[in-house]
């Protein structure tokens, strides 16, 4: 009980939240509002996943947001290129993996900081993005882009299916695989990991890689809810995702968490800007309260330390 | 040795430094001489016969905003008879825009015609090109007033405010709940707008009601997600007025996804080409923007009369041919009232 307190008091917020909505503003709760709630925190959730594991052996990646502009883009444009959207998601979830190797063979490699490394490549991606698209979505995309051709309910379905998919992959690989269990050895202890036969440098790069293709396909789940691609998309989202990791209860100093608390996280930061609107709240109120959830999560993590 | 070892980079910073500099320099200065020594009458002289020429710079020269801009001020070229520039930086870029300055004051232009994209950051070089003899004029986005002679402004705060409610009223005829998607609360231009809607609102329309006022950040799915939630916490809003571009293919895309395709009318300031789409299917409304393409054209035809002396301080009321006439505030020349894209027109443009 103890163990899991972090994830239990997130999901319990969560449920605080979700029963003030189902009280003042029952809409919350209508068909169409919850299934777009629900599509647009998938891809956060991916892309979460994937940090998890990231700030898990002790890093962060802060560029997750430019990968995903980057991935979103090609997708659009190698499917109006005329790739079949299977080719698509493969060249894209590729593509983002390379991106994650890169940022892993900077820091695993050459054993540069992390948040200095993906400062780096947040901007370089980003500004490359402008100079390239000068802002221009991405139009004239084929039928078989949005919803992937399946339709809305169907296009719908099958992005909570992925991200379910992915999640559950995800959850399963790092409780029950040999791989999950080096992750946590590195982020709680790097040397004794060593030490017991791991090489820490390459599970370092390989979560690193893990979360640039889990970008990939987030940029896709994203891209294919909508008739075109913005190349702004994805700005603010290191924000959401690293806040929503942080928040489900995973150490910053790495070797503790579980994405069950991440699943509670996202969803919680999720479903707060649609409430504000609901709740009537000013708009001003929006992030003022989403930093206020982050710095009570962090300051639970810091009196914990304390205590110990 | 060590210590050496540590200052290497330093060493390889300047060597390549050095390198990266000295040989260019010569160059410019000598690329410069030449230039002026041949061209050296054309600013001075300008008249008899010989044909002015108008240097025109956009923010970035592959937007096609601005190549819209430039369709414009070909056009005037030629009912002008004079010879056009065009050069921009490839992506927004105040210091690009500044070399680009530095080159046509060296070439010996007769008027720089520039949308700047940092007020403060290029006015410098263009009061330099004025102390040379070259006129200056803005458009589009203005540089310190000191540093041009006219702006062209394509629209003030109220007439984009007037026409964005005047659309409202007239497509829920008078009455009604309504929301606005804005880019930031803080950015100066959308609080200008939202100013003069609420006035020209609380002035001629009574029964139309603001019930909601939503940041997207200036981002296309924000802008989906801020729509969705304000059709379902609002039922009664009738209509979503987005006064960022981003926003109205986003708001669009939220209407179509919840099935209230005309129930829920859409409106916006924006392109044509991002809206196409949904102005064809009868999601969006009107797509409200001035137009590029006789900004581009007024601007030019601003300029030739600027040089030739025909348009002076004081004015107010400047013809430019064919184009009509326009009315002069201060140092602004206005385009006017801003152009209405509905599913009739809007496969007439491209930008």
């Amino acid at each position: 009980m103890k163990r899991y307190g972090r994830e239990l008091s997130v999901t319990a917020s969560l449920g605080a939240l979700l029963l003030l909505l189902a009280v003042v503003a029952p809409a919350f709760f209508g068909r169409q509002q919850l299934l777009t709630t629900l599509t647009a925190a998938a891809p956060v959730l991916v892309v979460a996943c994937g940090m998890t594991l990231v700030v898990l052996t002790r890093q962060i990646d802060i560029s997750v947001g430019s990968q995903f502009a980057l991935c979103s883009v090609a997708a659009g444009l190698l499917a109006r290129a005329g790739w079949p959207m299977p080719a698509v998601i493969l060249a894209v979830l590729a593509g983002g993996a390379l991106l994650g190797a890169f940022n892993g063979l900077l820091v695993a490699g050459l054993g540069l900081p992390s948040i200095v490394v993906t400062l780096a490549t947040f901007v370089t991606w980003r500004e490359t993005l402008r100079w390239w698209r000068e802002g221009e979505f991405v139009k004239d995309l084929p039928d078989r882009f949005q919803w992937l051709g399946l339709g809305q309910s169907s296009g719908q379905l099958f992005i909570l299916l992925a991200a379910a998919a992915v999640f559950a992959l995800l959850v399963y690989g790092l409780r029950r695989s040999a791989v999950g269990r080096f992750v946590y050895a590195v982020g709680s202890d790097r040397e004794a990991a060593r030490l017991s036969g791991i090489r820490p440098e390459w599970v370092t790069w390989g979560t690193f890689v893990t979360l640039g293709a889990l970008v990939g396909v987030a940029a896709v789940l994203n891209a294919i809810r909508f008739a075109d691609v913005d190349p702004k998309t994805g700005t603010g989202l290191e924000m959401q995702v690293v806040a929503g990791v942080v928040v489900g209860g995973v150490a910053v100093s790495g070797g503790r968490g579980t994405l069950w608390g991440v699943l509670a996280g996202v969803l919680l930061l999720a479903c707060i800007a649609p409430a504000l609107v609901f709740l009537k709240f000013p708009p001003q109120w929006e992030k003022a309260i989403q930093g206020a959830i982050i710095l009570v999560a962090v300051a639970a993590d810091g009196s914990r330390r304390a205590r110990r | 040795m060590n210590r050496f070892l540590s200052l290497l980079p330093a060493l390889l910073v300047l060597a390549l430094a050095s390198v990266g500099c000295k040989p260019s320099a010569p160059d410019t200065a000598g690329a410069a001489q030449t230039k002026t020594g041949s061209d050296a009458a054309a600013p001075a002289g300008g008249g008899a016969g010989k044909a002015l020429t108008i240097a025109f710079l956009p923010k970035s020269k592959g937007n096609a905003y601005f190549i819209a801009a430039r369709q414009g001020a070909e056009q005037a070229a030629k009912e002008l008879g004079i010879k056009l520039l065009y050069d921009g930086p490839t992506e927004p870029d105040p210091a690009k825009q500044n070399e680009i300055v530095e080159t046509w004051i060296t070439r010996g232009v007769d008027v720089i015609a520039a949308a700047c994209e940092n007020r403060e950051g290029i006015s410098t070089a263009l009061r330099k090109a004025q102390s040379r003899g070259i006129k200056v004029v803005t458009f589009d986005a203005d540089a310190l007033p000191d540093a041009r002679s006219f702006f062209v402004n394509q629209a003030t705060p109220e007439g984009i405010g007037n026409a964005l409610t005047d659309e409202a009223a007239r497509l829920l005829n008078g009455s009604g709940e309504y929301a606005i998607i804005t880019a930031s609360l803080t950015a100066g231009n959308m609080i200008e707008w939202q100013k003069a809607i609420e006035k020209r609102n609380a002035e001629k329309y009574p029964n139309l009601k603001r019930v909601a006022l939503r940041p997207c950040d200036d981002l296309k799915d924000k802008a989906f997600a801020e729509a969705t939630a304000i059709l379902n916490a609002n039922p009664n809003v009738k209509l979503l007025m987005n006064i960022c571009s981003p926003a109205v293919p986003g708001a669009a895309e939220a209407v179509k996804q919840a099935g209230k395709a005309g129930q829920v009318k859409v409106i916006g300031l924006g392109l044509p080409n991002e809206n196409k789409r949904y102005v064809k299917e009868g999601v969006t409304d009107t797509v409200i923007l001035w137009r590029v393409v006789d900004l581009g054209r007024l601007t030019i035809h601003v300029a030739a009369a600027t040089a030739r002396g025909e348009l002076k301080p004081g004015a107010t009321q400047f013809t430019a041919g064919a184009l009509g006439s326009f009315k002069v505030s201060g140092d602004n020349v206005l385009l006017g009232e801003p152009f209405k894209f509905t599913k009739d027109n809007i496969d007439q443009f491209d930008f």
